[in-house]
């Protein structure tokens, strides 16, 4: 047991007890948390940018890089840690931005539509979100309690 | 946002704050000629070599680096003007500059909630943006000075960090409830900011006129001066995209407006900025591990 992290485009899945998933800094990246309570596991992605068709040689180093590649990579590892039929629930965080008025670099709304689209396509939706603004996020997910936190510099610890 | 106005009730605390500037150690002189030198369009690389070379530290560096695993192209690098070529001049001055001025860059920034070395990494990753974005979008941009720029402008943060301390979250919370950014809280609660701060640290260590031009407006790129001007927004937007990329520097951390002023400088494509920020995030993370981390810096 102990604090798996997940860098930028990678991902982790857990159930394993006394285990802690955690992403740092979540700036326009997302973080994507599931949570399959039936197998007692949870795991997490760290997607950076919404299409993988941008750059096809990244994709296969890093799928979870891209939300179109590595969401189905993260709902794999949730399968094999037995997960089958079960009820899987989402909880999404980041995809923060910087007031621009012409959202020319609005990378963290492009990565917001482009998970929610893909979640839709498994026919999942997020139960809670914290996502936008103008913040950093570091996002960690329990083993034990499936419980979702998230801290920020000068804004504390919160529950998501 | 371009002039400061300072509020008669924090006139000792900007005293203060200069008191500190002038107790920074000045830069040495081999990087000064190295900054210098880069910021003048016109140079050869044998003059950077000579400059590195009366230097032997910077030598020893500069060879170390160039034969670390993420640089090395096969064959041992022994000669300078080959590292040089290897690395790129902003590296050399990056390396140059990193391994001088460890200690302000280094230390945790307490008034930010700011880890140690948050700012040096903040500052790295806005180098390179700032040097990826100037040579993709801003074409009569050196590539060089902005990467020397950018990893110099938020200098500012390392010396006003300790008079926002125990206003961290107040100033968060006012930029949180949306009609405030960083800046404005910092000016509220130390009466200056630390891009004016920057300024005079940059002044203090005699740094070319560019890259002051660039610390002092990274946030208002507007009211840089004429010439500096296509610089100033290119090291804007470098900052942005570090900051995206999740390397900022604690609660300022995307808390700040975007001027779209840049337009009439250099057009942005929308689409390229996905492939920007994986460039900017694999430079990122192969320097970080060459360079800086077994530097010690
Ligand atoms: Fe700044
Ligand atoms: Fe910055």
């Amino acid at each position: 047991m102990g604090t798996i992290y997940v860098g930028v485009g990678e991902f982790a899945a857990s159930k394993t007890p006394g285990d802690v998933i955690k992403t740092m800094a979540l700036g326009s990246c997302v973080g994507i948390v599931v949570l399959a309570p039936s197998i007692r596991a949870v795991g997490m992605l760290h997607v950076a940018l919404p299409d993988s068709s941008i750059n096809t040689k990244r994709v296969k180093e890093k799928p979870g890089m891209f939300a179109d590649t590595g969401i189905p990579i993260l709902l794999k590892e949730m399968q094999k840690l037995g997960l089958t039929g079960g009820k899987i629930i989402v909880k999404l965080a980041g995809g923060a931005s910087i007031m621009d008025p012409n959202n020319t670099f609005n990378i963290g709304k492009r990565n917001i539509l482009a998970v929610k689209k893909l979640l839709w396509k498994y026919r999942l939706g997020a139960v809670s979100e914290d996502l936008g603004d103008s913040i950093s996020r570091t996002v960690s997910v329990e083993v034990d309690t499936g419980r979702v936190q998230i801290s920020s510099p000068g804004r504390g610890t919160w529950e998501l | 946002m371009g002039t400061i106005t300072l509020s008669e009730t924090n006139q000792d605390v900007i005293k203060n704050i200069l008191g500190k500037v002038t107790n920074v150690p000045m830069l040495p002189q081999v990087v000064m000629r190295l900054l210098t030198l880069i910021g003048n369009s016109d140079h050869s690389l044998h003059e950077v070599v000579k400059i590195v070379e009366s230097d032997a530290a910077l030598t020893a560096r500069i060879l170390r680096v160039s034969n670390s695993a993420a640089f090395f192209r096969g064959n041992q690098v022994h000669s300078v003007s080959k590292a040089i070529l290897q690395l790129g001049e902003k590296m050399v001055a990056g390396i140059a500059i990193g391994s001088c001025t460890s200690d302000v860059f280094k230390s945790p920034l307490h008034g930010y909630e700011s880890a140690e070395g948050e700012l040096w990494d903040h500052s790295l990753r806005t180098a390179i943006a700032s040097r990826e974005i100037a040579s993709k979008f801003a074409k009569g941009v050196g590539a060089d000075l902005a990467f020397t720029a950018g990893l110099l402008h938020d200098i500012g943060k390392a010396i006003l960090s300790e008079f926002l301390k125990g206003s961290t979250r107040e100033m968060a919370q006012k930029c949180d409830a949306g009609s405030y950014d960083f800046l404005q809280a910092e000016i509220e609660h130390s009466g200056t900011n630390h891009a004016a701060v920057g300024e005079v640290l940059a002044n203090h260590w005699n740094l070319p006129i560019a890259i002051v031009e660039a610390i002092q407006h990274h946030h208002s790129p507007a009211a840089a001066g004429d010439e500096f001007r296509a610089l100033v927004y290119a090291v804007h937007l470098g900052d942005l995209v570090a900051m995206m990329g999740g390397t900022g520097t604690g609660a300022d951390t995307l808390a700040y407006k975007i001027d779209p002023g840049y337009e009439e400088y250099f057009t942005v494509d929308k689409d390229a900025i996905p492939e920007l920020m994986l460039l900017v995030q694999d430079e990122f993370t192969r320097t970080k591990s060459a360079v800086f981390l077994d530097e010690g810096v």
